[in-house]
């Protein structure tokens, strides 16, 4: 039952260290076998060539001296330390000597044989033993058979010793290996857990759960960091995606009750037949196209801020791009007597979105003329920072933002009290703010040259766009 | 001047035939995109205004469908979706121009006035004259009851726009547009303050103003 299995079993580097681990035993048997093979065959061939030239040597001695000399040289062998086991037999089958009671060989047809048998001994305790014992059997030109055999228990012994050694180190390879699976599995179902963890908290709603990364970088930290950035996005794109939601909800709702008030009041002016339904109607068209406007600056920005970088991006030179946009606001500065002067580093180049950047540009411009009194300066400048960043920069004379309310104004529909009198919604930096950002750049505001004509300390307003990869 | 509406909101096709009807201009209104297709079909049409989300066959298919078959009738495209992505996909389909909804009915009438206009002057150009008002443009000189105006090169350029549309009215948006090429809406109006220039330097001293300003719509340039 393999769910009865602890969960440790069912891992996947678990699984793989017990693959290992069988691939290695079986690699191993095939090993053992083949060493056994190979020393138990050179066991039997030594023993065999050590009998042959025991029996090429009785034969030798057979030849010369006849039966009696053979019987007799047996004997004295048979008492010597010759580790040979002997029998011969005349023609009958009778013994006439040797260490062997009967031939363990089987079917004998005169032709020389080798058998493999077992020896009954008796070790030094007294308790009977049985030993491996090979042995030829030839038959002799007077009709007699000599057999000659040999103990290769020691020998099969030594084999066996090897093998066991061997197959005990196997298997303590094989405990080793079961217990580094489990340790590495434990390990790896650890920091897999932990990334599950995270899934299962994302798909539970939670989308600001975040991987914990172990800090060795490693496959696993990259998974994780991958992973973590992936859901960043997301949730920076969900985020843009309910804010799109609020910001239309919340900044369209206040100028469409005044246009519906207006209206109602038009109605009710209308049927008691006075007031002015003609001019009710015009400025209710402009309450509307006011909205618009509102409604279409809210949309771009909380869509450049869901999106994950600026659609549509190009590389420009951004001299050209700040000459023209400049130059459709040129004309508004001489109208005011503001000086304008546009200074643009030739050949830089940026990647990004032609419309947006000129659009933001625009934003700012428009906010440098607009703030700036007359007689006032307004400055373009275009360059590439020792960084590499390029920024767009525009100052004015105007009467600046406190350092305090420069992060606020960049906000939604933040508007200072000294610029109420002037018309707009107060969505320009935001948008400014919200291009900068889809570009991977930076929206920067700083205080402009100083006092200048009894204005001042002005603005500088700068759209920092990153450097090119 | 006959166009057709092909727009699947019925009150809004009845209202923007209503207001074409105030410009002078006679409208057909087919209610989806395959009724739509018939129509533009048939032909007779000076401009198509064609809606780009509709049930049977989108507007997209639509244009592609008669580019396809030869049509080159001028379409305008309506659209809710405002994003510069979509402008380019009903460009790159064979849309002739883009006007994202709501718009004023001033400017509707003068862009299917522009395309229509469009349709009419085929061959290339190289002189505009206006009344008085002469530009050479191979020269790049523009004389004013033979007088010489000095023009800068983008100020040449706008006048080039009324110049082609003469009698028309051109909003500001358009001029944006297609002087500028931007497709963003400058919080002040910039625009104004072009024409104002080129105003002084084309009427001052003569003695009608061609320049015109059309209320609640943009400018006219008048013989």
């Amino acid at each position: 039952m393999a769910m009865a299995l602890p969960r440790v079993f069912r891992t996947t580097p678990f699984r793989l260290t017990l693959l290992f681990l069988m691939v290695f035993a079986a690699a191993a048997s095939i090993f053992l076998g083949y060493i056994y093979v190979v020393t138990a065959g050179a066991v039997t061939s030594r023993a065999d060539q050590a009998i042959t030239q025991e029996i090429q040597s009785l034969t030798g001695v057979y030849r010369q001296g006849g039966i009696k000399a053979l019987n007799r040289s047996m004997v004295e062998r048979a008492a010597g330390d010759r580790p040979f086991l002997y029998l011969l037999r005349d023609k009958t089958g009778q013994k006439i000597t040797g260490t062997l009671e009967a031939s363990p060989v089987r079917g004998f047809t005169g032709a020389p044989s080798s058998v493999n048998f077992k020896v009954t001994d008796t070790d030094p305790d007294g308790a009977e033993v049985r030993h491996s014992a090979r042995g030829q059997q030839v038959q002799l030109v007077g009709g007699e058979t000599l057999f000659v055999g040999a103990d290769v228990s020691g020998a099969e012994t030594f084999v066996l010793g090897i093998l066991r050694a061997i197959w005990g180190a196997g298997a303590l390879v094989i405990l080793l290996g079961l217990a580094g699976g489990i340790l590495i599995s434990r390990n790896v179902n650890e920091t897999m857990a932990g990334l599950n963890r995270v899934v299962i908290a994302v798909r539970g709603g939670d989308i600001a759960a975040r991987a914990k990364l172990r800090g060795v970088n490693d496959e696993f930290d990259e998974l994780a960091s991958g992973l973590n950035d992936m859901l960043d996005r997301l949730e920076r794109s969900m985020g843009g995606l309910r804010h799109v939601g609020d910001a239309i909800a919340h900044d369209l709702r206040s100028p469409l009750s005044r246009l519906r008030a207006r209206l109602e009041l038009a109605l009710i002016e209308a049927e008691a037949g006075k007031g002015n339904a003609e001019a009710a109607l015009v400025q209710a068209l402009e309450d509307a196209e006011g909205v618009l406007a509102t409604f279409n600056a809210v949309l771009a920005i909380a869509r450049l801020q869901s999106a994950v970088e600026a659609p549509d991006q190009v590389r420009f030179d951004p001299g050209e791009l700040a000459a023209g946009v400049a130059e459709l606001y040129e004309p508004l500065c001489e109208d005011k007597a503001i000086e304008f002067k546009l200074e643009a580093t030739p050949a830089l180049a940026v990647r990004g979105n032609r419309e947006f950047i000129a659009q933001a540009l625009a934003n700012i411009l428009d906010n440098a003329v607009k703030y700036t009194p007359e007689g006032g300066a307004v400055r373009v400048r275009v360059r590439r920072r020792a960084s590499g960043e390029v920024e767009f920069s525009v100052t004015d004379t105007g009467p600046g933002v406190p350092e305090p309310d420069r992060m606020r104004v960049v906000q939604r529909f933040v508007r200072l009290e000294n610029s109420r009198s002037e018309p707009g919604a107060g969505l320009g930096l935001s948008l400014v703010a919200a291009v900068a950002e889809a570009h991977g750049g930076r929206l920067e505001l700083d205080e402009g040259p100083g006092a200048l004509n009894g204005s001042g300390p002005g603005l500088r307003v700068a759209l920092v766009l990153p450097r090119l990869a | 001047m006959r166009i057709l509406i092909v727009e699947d909101d019925v009150e809004a096709a009845g209202a923007m035939a209503r207001g074409l009807a105030e410009a002078g201009i006679e409208t057909v209104h087919a209610a989806d995109g395959v009724l739509g297709l018939a129509a533009a079909q048939a032909g007779g049409f000076n401009v198509l205004v064609i809606d780009r989300m509709m049930p049977n066959m989108d507007g997209l298919t639509l244009v592609e469908t008669l580019r396809r078959e030869g049509d080159q009738t001028p379409v305008l495209f309506l659209s809710a979706l405002g994003e510069i992505d979509d402008r380019v996909a009903g460009l790159k389909a064979g849309g002739d121009d883009y006007l994202v909804k709501p718009y004023a009915f001033a400017e509707l009438s003068a862009r299917v006035e522009a395309l229509a206009r469009r349709r009419e002057t085929g061959s290339v150009q190289t002189m505009i004259k206006v009344g008085d008002l002469e530009m050479d443009l191979i020269g790049r000189v523009v004389h004013r009851q033979g007088k010489e105006i000095d023009l800068q090169p983008r100020e040449f350029q706008l006048l080039e726009y009324l110049m082609r549309h003469a009698g028309q009215s051109v909003t500001r948006t358009m001029l944006l547009e297609k002087v500028w090429e931007y497709h963003f809406d400058p919080q002040t109006n910039v625009i104004d303050v072009h024409i104002s220039r080129l105003r002084a330097k084309i009427d001052r001293g003569f003695d009608h103003p061609m320049l015109q300003t059309v209320r609640g719509a943009g400018y006219r340039l008048e013989a």
